[in-house]
């Protein structure tokens, strides 16, 4: 599978500084990586699809939302336990991801991009529109269950969830259905050429992807407390989603990690000097540029510049 | 009596366009046949026809005399019939090795998950159609186009075909990979490989094969050896462009 032991004494590396980290920093910087483990988690979900595949997905708050509204309505207005709402949230994302499958098999592309935003403003505008009694209509709903209180218990939480789920898609990845799905993005012709159902492969991507936005999607709601139509079916949200991938490498684990993490201390550090939407503007300045000079990412970037290192410190460097 | 692939009264049409007009043959175990003809003649759609990749309008498949018109792509190369493209189709961002893996991949999600790659039949594989080991890395676009085809004859070999579909596979190449190639095809034939190759390189197509179909707007001109075939004046219009 082509694991080696640096990799594995990097995540356990990486794991131990990340738990250490609440005796560091101040709750503020918690509660900003708080996002940033969840926008690590729906970036690792829209990466496993998108960046993978290549059936570049515009309608993740869709899956996302419905793993969010699921469980925020069996807790909320059924006094389900959080226990049981999460995963009858993620089962009803993936029967959601089903959905979003179909399109994928007859178009690609930026149709299939189209198709998918198209799922997701229906979201938005459905949730507002049919049983409000449920939804909460336009207003959303608050005083939803939250699992557990306080910036270190959430930070450790989030955290969690996020580094499972990123470990479990490395594994995932490294074996060859995570080649047969990369391989798709490349050539699908050619994976029917091999002898291969890209349908189903097609179907395992979706419904991981889905698994994944679903469990994230209800687990963030039951921090947040609440949930409200536009803060989730919102452009900016699937954009900062998007790019997060993009920023730090597609097709990789570790990129939509970095990605997420880069994009959201990069917007809280803006904050104090312009806290208007001009920083979305530096924000995209910075994305547009980052990209241009290395599509491939951070992680990309971070790679070659390691690569440059070692080479000049063994004297074979230029 | 079954052959390996027969074409009973198969049509094909795009629109108005008659791609695959009646056509109707079939290759015995073991037999190269040759499929020949000028641009437009047809004999990719044959090809994309007889992999599921174009459904036929009208007509039957079969494979070992079993009906393979409604099967998907995947499910015929699951019963040993293969091709290669005109125009290479490697994946780009993979390794020789990788884009042989994938020819040797199962169709289960559940064996991709739980076992490991065999990269000693990778490697086998890439020896076997002629890469070095210093190719065994290298990336598509380091790859000269008789390298391409290679790794295209690799990856379609991995799926471990018992008929093999070779469209232009001369196409592009000097001299020296023609040559290569011809080997390699050659070595397939005497281990038992029923063949079918379409090629403009009439030249090199002649050695490799036992009998030849000519053919024009979807219909066969003519059929018989080579040389029969080449003799025929309808063949020779539609070459030449006379009347």
């Amino acid at each position: 599978m082509g694991i080696r032991w640096q990799h594995i004494a990097l995540w356990i590396a990486f794991i131990v500084v990340m738990l250490a980290l609440p005796e560091f920093v101040s709750k503020g910087t918690l509660r900003t990586i708080i996002f940033a483990n969840f926008l690590a988690i729906f970036a690792i979900s829209w990466d496993v699809l998108s960046g993978r595949t290549g059936y570049i997905s515009f309608g993740h708050p869709f899956l996302i939302g419905i793993g969010a509204y699921t469980s925020a309505i069996l807790s909320y207005r059924f006094g389900f336990p959080v226990a049981a709402s999460i995963p009858l949230a993620v089962v009803a994302t993936m029967i959601g991801g089903t959905l979003f499958f179909l399109p994928a098999l007859r178009i690609r592309g930026s149709y299939f991009a189209l198709v998918t935003l198209a799922f997701m403003e229906l979201m938005y505008q459905l949730v507002q529109v049919i049983r409000p009694d449920l939804t909460g209509g336009t207003r959303g709903m608050s005083g939803i269950e939250t699992i557990t209180r306080g910036a270190v218990n959430n930070y450790y939480l989030s955290f969690s969830l996020m580094v499972i789920i990123a470990l479990a898609m490395w594994l995932v990845m490294k074996t060859r259905l995570g080649t047969a799905l990369s391989a798709i993005g490349m050539n699908e012709e050619s994976v029917r050429g091999s002898g291969l159902d890209t349908t189903k492969l097609k179907l395992a991507a979706f419904m991981i992807a889905a698994f994944i936005a679903g469990l994230g999607g209800a687990f963030y709601v039951h921090y947040l407390g609440s949930i409200a139509p536009r803060a989730l079916f919102d452009i900016n949200f699937l954009f900062t989603i998007i790019v997060a991938a993009l920023i730090g490498g597609a097709s990789t684990i570790i990129g939509p990690m970095i990605g997420a993490f880069f994009l959201t201390f990069l917007l809280e550090y803006l904050r104090p000097v312009l806290p208007g939407a001009e920083r979305y503007f530096i924000y995209g300045g910075i994305a547009l540029i980052l990209y241009m000079y290395q599509p491939k990412g951070i992680y990309e970037v971070a790679k070659q510049g390691w690569g440059r290192l070692r080479a000049v410190r063994a004297g074979a460097g230029p | 009596m079954s052959y390996p692939l027969e074409l009973k009264d198969v049509v094909k049409r795009f629109g108005g366009l008659t791609a695959t007009n009646h056509m109707s043959f079939n290759v015995e175990n073991g037999e190269s046949l040759g499929l020949i003809g000028p641009n437009g003649a047809g004999k990719t759609t044959i090809f994309s026809l007889i992999m599921g990749e174009h459904r036929q309008t009208a007509g039957e498949i079969l494979c070992n005399g079993e009906d393979i018109s409604a099967l998907p792509t995947y499910a015929r190369i699951g019963r040993g019939v293969c091709r290669t493209y005109q125009i290479p189709r490697p994946f780009a961002e993979m390794d020789v090795l990788e884009n042989i893996r994938l020819g040797l991949m199962p169709n289960s999600i559940w064996q991709m998950l739980t076992r490991n790659p065999d990269r000693y039949k990778e490697i086998e594989l890439a020896l076997s159609v002629g890469f070095s080991e210093n190719d065994l890395n290298r990336h598509p676009a380091e790859l000269s186009m008789g390298d391409l085809r290679k790794l295209e004859l690799a990856r379609t070999l991995a799926t471990d075909p018992s008929i093999m579909l070779l469209d232009e596979v001369f196409a592009g190449l000097t001299a020296g990979e023609i040559a290569q190639i011809a080997d390699l095809i050659n070595k397939k034939r005497e281990a038992g490989m029923t063949l079918i190759i379409v090629s403009h390189d009439l030249r090199s197509l002649e050695p490799l094969i036992d009998r030849a179909i000519a053919m024009n707007h979807g219909s066969i001109v003519a059929e018989g050896s080579f040389a029969k075939v080449m003799a025929d004046p309808d063949v020779r219009a539609s070459y030449l462009g006379g009347e």
